[in-house]
């Protein structure tokens, strides 16, 4: 690295590879990913080989075992991971039902009102996630601000039992990361030229071939990133499906952080994370690999 | 120049940031760290005791033993105090993990129960301070619940499918299992375990929550009518509505004693000992379970409870209750209790 900053050409208008002066200015972001992410992974990679511990975090002897036990179909680990993607999975794509529609809504809307829908979007940022969750755990009870609703103008004779059940972990995970999904999709919608949809009405497409093969690639990019952004932090969510669902069925965040905090292995949770760890790295690459193919289409 | 000055403060600055754990210790101004459990010592006592000794108090939380343990492990002797269980003293006493206190400066030790002083995890109290006690047990709401309630075996039925929260704790689960097969809770082996594992596979497919840190508020919100819970949070239900019965399990329950102590190797142990011995005293140990309304170790502090909060039945166990603490276990005995209750879970 150092060679490279020695040897950079005198070019100083349009110059590809970074000066010294850009590594500079580089250099906290470096020094950041190095320390809060190179170097805790390194760590997380290396426990996940070794022996728990007693009375110390890890102990450095070499093993497979953690692993071996992840992919063993009896031990159930793969159950969880299977439940947590499925989650994800539907998460994911009631989301992009949702969002899809609000986020076309916003960008084809004129300027002072898509801003004002933008801000709306995110103003449930404002306010911490654990206590919008608590809010939505409120909401849902049995003797909740919705039953009691529903039961006051008698839909309802019964409270209806939907928090602590898988339905309210949904609920929460589309909630959470709802906005995840309508602010890139938003993004990809507001550079959308009109006379392409125009032009394809010419040709004598129907409003739903336009959409299919007009709207949708065009939008790809924003919906894979949307996707992404959606999918991978749901997988890995706790709180969740702890304060919402009840913690009734294991998810993949509920079993890493016990290892850490109750069952005191943390080695396999490192194992485990390093594992959830190659399913983004694979998650990304797929997704990587669809957008060129979207491009040449559209 | 300009960027050059602005590039080299950016450097400066991004070093700072990094280096900066490093340099904290460098300052020597008197301050005491406490690591302790999240809703356990409140603010006021910290700031009458940050007042009284014109010293700054640093709070740290956590929200089980074992998360404790791991920073301990990996943090060194950042702390000054700590709030360990009993079965977290008797292990960190034999791994050489506290540093013993210098209980003759106590003044206010004599205030505390005798009951709760002398236990199996520091049979002298060398090394540790009795901070609270408190039970799990059974709590259920009056105007749900009409069939008696005495035991576990009336918690896990059919009738109660699905209204039941528990703690989200493993090894407080298979407690109770053992307690209910009439087996020793700290004799934990493999045969104990196949066996409390077959009571669990009948239990927990009942269960609606898991929750340890507040399993009062599925209880409050009414989506359920039962729960084995914390005796704390037992009493603060009872106290917004006295619909919300508390019974010790007849088959046996657990007491645990929370401690204060001293990490080994911590900077301001003296400062420590002082913090202990304020909250030794009465009025301040009164303070105390006045917001946390556990069970007082503090006998002189029981006599400044009214007659009203003496009645509250979490707090004020039956001196024949059938109680028993916990006992240190092997690292892999914990694995193994917490793979036994993920597994039944993973059904």
């Amino acid at each position: 690295m150092a060679a490279a900053i020695v040897t950079t050409p005198v070019n100083k208008g349009h110059q590809r590879s970074p000066g010294w002066r850009g590594w500079l200015l580089l250099s906290p972001m470096v020094l950041w990913l190095l320390a809060f992410v190179i170097v805790p992974t390194g760590i997380l990679a290396v426990y996940s080989f070794c022996e728990p511990g007693e009375g110390e975090m890890v102990r450095y002897a070499f093993t497979t075992e953690h692993y071996r036990r992840i992919f063993d179909p009896t031990e159930g680990y793969l159950k969880i991971f299977g439940r947590s993607l499925g989650y994800a999975g539907l998460t994911t794509a009631l989301c992009i039902l949702i969002g899809f529609p609000v986020a076309y809504y916003i960008g084809r809307a004129d300027e002072a009102r898509r801003n004002r829908l933008l801000i709306l979007i995110m103003v449930p940022f404002w306010t911490s996630f654990l206590i919008r969750t608590y809010a939505w755990v409120n909401i849902l009870a049995d003797e909740g601000m919705m039953n009691g609703l529903l039961m006051y103008v008698r839909v309802i004779s019964e409270p209806w039992s939907l928090l602590y059940t898988p339905y309210a972990v949904i609920i929460g995970l589309v909630y959470s990361y709802l906005p995840f999904m309508i602010l890139p999709i938003y993004g990809s919608v507001e550079k959308l030229d009109n006379s392409l949809m125009e032009a394809a009405f010419d040709l004598g497409a129907g409003p739903v071939r336009a959409f299919q093969q007009v709207v949708i690639p065009l939008t790809r990019p924003g919906i894979v990133a949307g996707a992404l952004l959606v999918f991978v932090p749901s997988i890995a969510m706790f709180a969740i499906a702890e304060l919402m669902g009840g913690g009734q069925v294991p998810m993949l965040g509920n079993v890493i952080q016990n290892q850490f905090l109750a069952a005191r292995n943390p080695p396999f949770g490192a194992a485990l994370g390093i594992t959830l760890l190659m399913l983004f790295i694979l998650a990304l690459w797929i997704a990587g690999r669809k957008q060129p193919a979207g491009n040449v289409v559209g | 120049m300009k960027t050059r000055r602005f590039l080299s403060v950016v450097a400066a600055v991004s070093a700072a940031v990094v280096f900066q754990p490093m340099t904290v210790h460098a300052q020597k101004k008197p301050s005491l760290n406490i690591y302790c459990w999240s809703e356990y010592i409140p603010q006021s006592v910290i700031d009458g005791f940050s007042r009284q000794h014109k010293v700054k108090v640093n709070v740290e939380n956590y929200a089980s033993n074992e998360e404790m343990l791991a920073k301990l492990q990996t943090g060194g002797s950042k702390y000054d105090l700590i709030q360990p269980s009993e079965y977290v003293v008797e292990e960190l006493v034999k791994s050489g993990g506290l540093e013993e206190l210098n209980t003759a400066g106590l003044q206010n030790l004599k205030n505390l129960d005798p009951k709760f002083l002398k236990q199996a995890h520091d049979p002298e109290n060398k090394y540790s301070v009795p901070w609270m006690a408190g039970t799990v047990g059974i709590v259920f709401n009056s105007q749900k619940v009409k069939t008696p309630i005495t035991g576990y075996g009336d918690v896990f039925t059919d009738a109660l499918k699905k209204r039941i929260v528990v703690l989200a704790d493993a090894r407080e689960a298979v407690s109770w299992a053992l307690n209910s097969l009439g087996m020793p809770i700290n004799e934990i082996n493999p045969d104990s375990l196949a066996k409390s594992k077959e009571v669990l596979a009948k239990w927990l497919p009942l269960v609606k929550v898991y929750d340890s840190d507040s399993p009062k508020t599925p209880l409050l919100n009414g989506s359920v009518d039962v729960g084995i819970v914390w005796s704390g949070e037992a009493s603060i239900l009872y106290k917004k509505n006295k619909k919300f019965s508390y019974v010790l399990p007849k088959e046996g329950a657990h007491l645990f004693i929370d401690n204060l102590a001293v990490p080994k190797g911590a900077k301001n142990k003296e400062l420590a000992e002082k913090f202990i011995d304020y909250v030794l005293d009465p009025k301040v140990a009164y303070e105390v379970w006045k917001e946390f309304p556990y069970i007082t170790v503090n006998a002189e502090a029981r006599k400044l409870m009214t007659k009203d909060e003496l009645a509250i039945p979490a707090s004020n166990p039956p001196a024949d209750a059938k109680l028993e603490i916990f006992r240190a276990i092997p690292v892999e005995t914990s694995q193994q209790i917490d793979k036994l209750v993920t597994d039944l879970k993973n059904k």
